[in-house]
């Protein structure tokens, strides 16, 4: 586990944060993240971060799902015991396609959403457990926070560094230790 | 952040609302203590909670013959209770993606309690099948293990196995659709919680959330793939259920618009219950702020869209039967109407087609009485369509000398409520823990579509 | 460049085309080899190919309208543009329905002379059953109210549109919100009816419930297909600024979802029948199969599988050159869709896709342009006065 000192910036409104970021950035500060209570349109392109692809994933389970029903369907119907259902009869798998459908559906979806879920919960390291790392409790509640590491701002001292935040209309300024890394 | 039109309806009402005060009110439920209405109601639950176990117990413990069934009449309250169920868990999952993909914004305020109905409505659906099977402790033979008699499979062929198949995934994914949408909601709990107890709950339930810049990003894509992927899942689920009658020779069952009429009418049954449960929780909750007139409107339309679509497809069924020509496909809809079940066919038709007609009324409409009146009536014709589809069609096949009439028993009718006793026991429980309202989205709609900052712009022209 | 100007060019190319069409008919009625039934075959299906393409404009605005829908607005004008070729649709499709009437063809085996006589030699019992509603009175009766009503609101649509140019304010906003609901519950049940008398009953002895919702989700993706192309042409030549990378993405996923639900259609009607293997169903689908197995089946692959493929990732939904070639593929799939609506039972296995069915598709294709066109000409491109122009100039989805 790994832990680093980080200075935060906080605000009380949202649209107050993004003006400081951008304040911050304009005098040439790395704001490193944000911390908000929800969804911000467009924030991470004023942070400059990249979307996630996190869909492609999903895809790339979905494709998995699908493969394995119908290997499985084909093993189990065609393979090992074909049988003839209703006039049906299992000498190929095109022939009952239809009735196959359903299920190379359900589980093609059933393995993208879980597969997506659990992609997610590691990449955002949300699992049963952990500790909470959010700098202050009110960013969960109607408070923003900024977060910005003094290595990555080499140019400015800690203290010009925690004069520039107060002065983009912060409530509080503070530094603080948080996990990083767990493993 | 663009604002939206002047025509538009505040969503979230009250001119002192903040980021803080939406927490508090979503929070005061959970810290708080309940009020009388809700240990009322909650005492009604429980009683029938239990009494519905004690019937289900009496039904694994002697056999399904403690049921109405008969030789002819093989399938009726059982089933019935199973695809009503199944279909009201539908608007949850409907609601949240759909509307999400649709990108309406008073989804809001009625997601997580709906979606959290879905969870416990496709509970009590997977009950029915589980206790029909008679023998429930072999019920893992459903899923495609190997036997000890060699390496006979389950039928793919079969629509009972898509069901199996469409159910257990439409329940873990809407459950993990909901789950992922609670855990900020968690944190927010979690970091305001001040017993020890509480404290150490919510922490675990939250997953340690952050809420950085791109766990937000994450929790959106996210949140919109699983829409996408729970869209068509929705519409399968329920098509499926419906093949379990339509690929059947059974006249009244086989019949090609099935599947599309069967989400039509999850829709309609899922947004009526959806609605009951919205202003018993507005009322209980004290969610006047945010649950407004504006949401009941708008799900009372949905409820007469999806009526009207219902309508379509009982009217295109009826004539089709006259139509194709075929004597028993006329004679099976013959005796719907006026058979024996006349009057079942009497309460579907009036229910489903003709009551959600009143809803054109915008004075009807934007009545919370009246809606909660309706959307009552509407579960309760739903269920009647269930009855009709299932029962009528049965009980009179193709050799007269087989007819035959269903009579339920107590045991079928302790059943049948017990499960809404469950269902309203789990729902009611639901309330006093968890976050009724999506708390972290409204507040990223606050600003757009609340009363509060609507006025603050409106006075700087 | 708020008001599109209908060059010249385009105007002859549109010319040509018609010409190309006229041509071909000539050309098949001098042909001995090719029968008129075949010519008017091939004017039902395209007929109803614009038609309908040109009638989801009018329903997609009512859709819109209903829901107060605000993304759509800057694309309203292109929309009530392709829905001005109604009334020259409905004209199209009443040629084919006097023909059929007057015997000049047989797309209607109901309407043959003495099939209700008992009397007669080709009596049949089945649509002497079916003759209290597969009468000519009657079905005459009913394609002029459904064609006139749906010509009504779609003119309706337009002068609204036009008028709140004008006069702004939000009258006829909420007003057309109450238009939108009448007319599309007139619209549910007339859309299933018009399926069913003019394409289920080329096929008497068959029926099928879903069948209405089933070419109305075919309907469906036409019109979006339709209006993204000429959105995506409008923006090529500088027009419609107003309209960006996110309107592009939404109609990207209506015709992704769209895609999807005429598949999901499709598959509940042939798999219900297949399942089922009844002879009174399966009649439907045993000529298509046998006679046309593989343009069927390719059908049924190019529209489900290359919107499929394409259109799942969010890059490609917002780009509009892989947008327009997937429409493009799609334009010609959902033609095949509608020629396998009325071809396998108008024709039996006769049916082709030879210089006659394409000819005149072209010359379908010229006419339908050249209105819309003109109709694009005749208002600004984007409305001015609706309540939610502004949220939908400032439309931005990720």
């Amino acid at each position: 586990m790994t832990k680093e000192k980080f200075i935060y910036g906080m605000y009380n409104d949202d649209d107050l944060m993004i003006a400081g970021i951008k304040q911050l950035q304009s005098k040439g500060i790395h704001v490193r993240d944000a911390y908000s209570p929800f969804p911000i349109h467009g924030l991470e392109d004023v942070l400059g971060m990249k979307w996630t692809r996190i869909a492609i994933a999903a895809f790339i389970f979905g494709i998995t799902g699908l493969t394995l029903a119908i290997l499985t369907i084909n093993y189990m119907m065609i393979m090992d015991w074909p049988l003839n259902i209703g006039g049906k009869p299992n000498f190929h798998f095109y022939q009952n396609l239809p009735a196959f459908i359903p299920i190379m559906f359900e589980f093609t979806v059933l393995c993208a959403g879980h597969g997506m879920a659990i992609t997610y919960f590691f990449r955002n390291m949300t699992l049963p457990g952990l500790p909470a790392r959010n700098p202050h409790p009110r960013t969960t509640d109607d408070h923003f926070a900024i977060e910005i590491a003094e290595c990555e701002n080499k140019k400015f001292s800690k203290e010009e560094i925690e004069t520039m935040i107060a002065e983009s209309g912060t409530v509080a300024v503070f530094e603080k230790e948080r996990i990083v890394k767990f493993l | 952040m663009v604002k939206e039109a002047e025509v538009r309806v505040p969503l979230i009402l009250g001119k002192d609302v903040t980021y803080h005060s939406i927490t508090e009110d979503v929070c005061r439920p959970i810290e708080g203590k309940a009020g009388k209405l809700w240990w009322a109601m909650f005492s009604v639950a429980i009683v029938l909670a239990i009494w519905g176990t004690g019937m289900i117990l009496y039904t694994i413990g002697r056999g399904i013959g403690v049921w109405g069934l008969n030789n002819t009449v093989d399938w009726a309250w059982d089933i019935t209770n199973f695809v009503w169920w199944v279909g009201i868990g539908h608007a949850g999952t409907l609601i949240s993606a759909v509307l999400l993909l649709f990108r309406q914004k008073w989804r809001m305020a009625i997601n997580r309690s709906a979606e959290a109905m879905t969870i416990f409505a496709v509970i009590m659906a997977a009950l029915f099948p589980g206790i029909h099977m008679g023998r429930i402790w072999l019920a893992y033979f459903v899923f495609p293990v190997p036997n000890q008699f060699g390496s006979l499979w389950v039928n793919f062929n079969s629509p009972l196995l898509w069901d199996v198949f469409a159910i257990s995934t439409y329940f873990s994914v809407s459950f993990v659709f909901w789950y992922i949408g609670l855990i900020p909601d968690f944190a927010t709990i979690r970091d305001r919680a001040k017993g020890p107890v509480a404290k150490k709950m919510y922490s675990l339930l939250s997953f340690g959330w952050t809420g950085n810049a791109m766990a937000w990003v994450r929790f959106e894509e996210v949140s919109l793939v699983l829409a996408g992927l729970a869209t068509p899942l929705v519409f399968s689920v329920h098509s499926i259920v419906s093949m379990d009658f339509a690929t059947s020779v059974i006249p009244g069952w086989h019949t090609t618009i099935f599947p599309p009429y069967f989400v039509a009418g999850a829709v309609f049954s899922g947004f009526a219950m959806v609605q009951t449960l919205l202003l018993v929780v507005r009322k209980v909750l004290h969610y006047e702020k945010y649950i407004t007139i504006q949401h009941i409107e708008m799900m009372n339309r949905i409820i007469t869209v999806t009526g009207s679509i219902v309508g379509v497809a009982y009217l295109s069924e009826l004539f089709i039967s006259w139509y194709s020509g075929v004597e028993y496909e006329g004679y099976a809809f013959l005796n719907r109407a006026t058979g024996p079940y006349w009057w079942s066919y009497a309460i579907m038709m009036s229910a489903n087609v003709i009551s959600p007609q009143l809803f054109w009324f915008k004075k009807l409409r934007t009545s919370f009485v009246f809606s909660f009146f309706l959307s009552i009536i509407v579960n309760i014709g739903m269920w009647f369509e269930r009855f009709v589809i299932i029962v009528t069609s049965l009980h009179r096949d193709y050799i007269p000398s087989n007819w035959s009439m269903f009579h339920p028993t107590f045991v079928d009718i302790g059943v049948y409520l017990g499960t809404i006793g469950i269902f309203f026991v789990l729902f009611l429980g639901f309330t006093r823990v968890f976050p009724v309202l999506a708390l972290n989205e409204l507040k990223s709609i606050l600003k757009s579509s609340g009363e509060a900052y609507r006025d603050k712009d409106s006075d700087q022209h | 460049m708020d008001q599109f100007t209908f060059t010249d060019k385009s105007k002859k190319i549109f010319i040509a085309l018609i010409l190309i069409g006229v041509a071909t008919i000539i050309y098949g009625v001098l042909d001995s080899s090719v029968s008129s039934h075949r010519i008017w075959t091939s004017a039902l299906i395209n007929g109803w190919f614009f038609f309908s393409t040109a009638m989801m404009g009018t329903v997609f605005i009512a859709i819109n309208s209903a829901s107060q829908s605000g993304w759509i607005v800057v694309l309203k004008r292109v929309f009530e543009a392709v829905s001005m070729y109604v009334p020259i649709g409905a004209i199209t499709l009443i040629l084919v329905f006097i023909a059929s009437s007057l015997h000049w063809n047989h797309i209607y085996h109901w309407m043959a002379e003495g099939i209700t006589d008992p009397n007669s030699s080709h009596y049949d019992a089945l649509i002497a059953h079916k003759e209290p509603y597969l009468n000519l009175p009657f079905w005459w009766g009913r394609a002029l109210v459904i064609l006139g009503t749906w010509v009504g609101f779609t003119y309706i649509y337009r002068r609204k549109s036009l008028k709140e140019d004008k006069e702004g304010g939000t009258k006829i906003y909420t007003g057309s919100m109450v238009t939108s609901a009448i007319f599309l519950v007139f619209f549910s049940y007339s859309s299933v009816v018009a399926s069913w008398d003019w394409f289920m009953s080329i096929d008497a002895h068959w029926f099928s419930t879903l069948y209405g919702w089933y070419v109305f989700s075919g309907m469906w993706i036409a019109g979006m297909i339709m209006v993204f192309l000429l959105t995506h042409y409008l923006m090529g030549k500088g027009y419609l600024k107003e309209v960006n990378a996110s309107h592009i993405h939404d109609l990207g996923k209506f015709i992704f979802g769209i895609s999807f639900l005429w598949t999901y259609l499709f598959f509940s009607q042939f798999m219900l029948i297949w399942y089922a293997n009844i002879p009174e169903e399966v009649t439907y689908y045993i000529p298509r199969l046998n006679d046309y197995t593989w343009s069927f089946w390719g059908m049924v692959i190019v529209n489900f599988v290359v919107p499929m493929l394409f259109l799942m990732s969010k890059t490609t939904k917002r780009n509009r050159n892989v947008l327009a070639v997937v429409s493009v593929i799609i334009f010609f799939g959902h033609w095949m869709d509608i020629y396998f609506l009325i071809t396998p039972g108008a024709m039996k296995a006769d049916g082709q896709i030879g210089i006659i069915e394409i000819g005149m598709l072209f010359g379908y294709l010229g006419l339908f342009l050249f209105v819309v066109f003109r109709e694009l000409s005749k208002a600004p491109l984007v409305v001015k006065n609706h309540p939610l122009l502004e949220e939908s100039k400032h439309h931005r989805i990720n």
